[in-house]
């Protein structure tokens, strides 16, 4: 290569996974973050469709036992 | 509405609307910054070299140094931690006003996610050192400050873990995320104060940024304050789900 144009460009293909390390590890913090929140909210609505399933079957119990007394 | 007008903090508004077009702004405008930081914003020069040679049309006779193209990312991720702790503190202040654990759930919220945006500081401060300094670590002034910043929020954490009764955890990570903020204007000015300080001042009538570096950078800063925000507020509505379901589920224990 042209010594003026090796000069030029020393530093760029040494610092070059320096800066994609850089701009990759902002966006995989946040995507860690994000994964992180989406799974506990799944977690949560998995609990929310256990209990909805609950409380159906508690108040199927109920109205079949008051039915039962009449 | 309490007797006095006041309100508590409530979800499902039109912030929570919004946040989704918010974080998906935030996605875009950041996106666009980083696209123009290596397109339209020029290569910064180092030192001299012993000619001079013609590209894309520019007489060019200094290195061009590639590794500045962090600071276009870093410095954007560095304001929003720092207005994260902003938040906490306001919402640690609003707290020690109304006793409302909301605004403690939303100061914890925004701690976490200012850990995250200081996390994502560290990573691109570290990349930029170990290239341009060669050493992963050093006490100039910026990173000290910043460094202890990041202690302080680590710390603010395992206090909150440290108590047990809610109201009491509540009034001291309130207290606590009040002081910590005031690292927050220091680590800001050090610059300043510290005219030794190798981190440029970047906020100032005369930054030398010229409208092609300016553009990249604001359009990444606004970009990340929109995708703190969007993340702010699903954290806060999943956390408020929790509640919900911990709450259905004692009143199905009792029933």
């Amino acid at each position: 290569m042209n010594p003026i144009l090796e000069q030029i460009y020393a530093t760029i293909l040494p610092s070059a996974p320096f800066v994609i390390a850089a701009y990759a590890l902002v966006w995989l913090a946040l995507l860690v973050y994000v994964v992180f929140v989406t799974v506990r909210l799944k977690r949560t609505e998995a609990q929310v469709t256990a209990l909805e399933e609950a409380l159906a079957h508690r108040q199927t119990d109920e109205t079949a036992s008051v039915l039962k007394k009449d | 509405m309490g007797k006095d007008g006041y309100r508590s903090p409530q979800t499902g508004g039109v912030l929570d609307r919004i946040a989704p077009v918010v974080t998906l702004i935030g996605a875009l405008l950041s996106t666009a910054g980083f696209v123009l930081a290596f397109t339209l914003a020029g290569p910064v020069n180092g030192a001299t070299v012993n000619g001079v040679e013609v590209i894309g049309g520019e007489m060019v006779s200094n290195q061009l140094l590639f590794s500045q193209k962090i600071f276009y990312f870093h410095m954007p991720v560095a304001v929003t931690s720092m207005v994260m702790i902003g938040f906490v503190a306001y919402f640690g202040i609003r707290f020690l006003q109304t006793r409302d654990a909301a605004w403690d759930e939303r100061a914890r919220i925004a701690a976490g996610i200012a850990l995250l945006f200081v996390l994502a500081t560290m990573f691109t401060g570290e990349m930029w050192e170990r290239f341009e300094w060669g050493v992963w670590w050093t006490w100039e002034p910026r990173l000290t400050t910043y460094f202890i910043l990041m202690l302080l929020v680590f710390a603010y954490f395992v206090m909150r873990a440290s108590f047990d009764e809610p109201e009491r955890r509540a009034t001291f990570a309130s207290v606590y995320g009040i002081v910590m903020f005031i690292d927050v204007p220091i680590t800001f000015a050090i610059t300043r104060i510290v005219p030794s300080s190798v981190h440029p001042t970047i906020f100032r009538t005369d930054s030398g940024l010229s409208p092609d570096m300016l553009l990249p950078l604001l359009l990444s800063l606004f970009g990340m304050l929109c995708i703190a925000y969007g993340l702010f507020r699903l954290r806060l509505r999943a956390q408020e789900l929790d509640e919900r379901v911990e709450h259905i589920k004692e009143q199905l224990d009792e029933a």
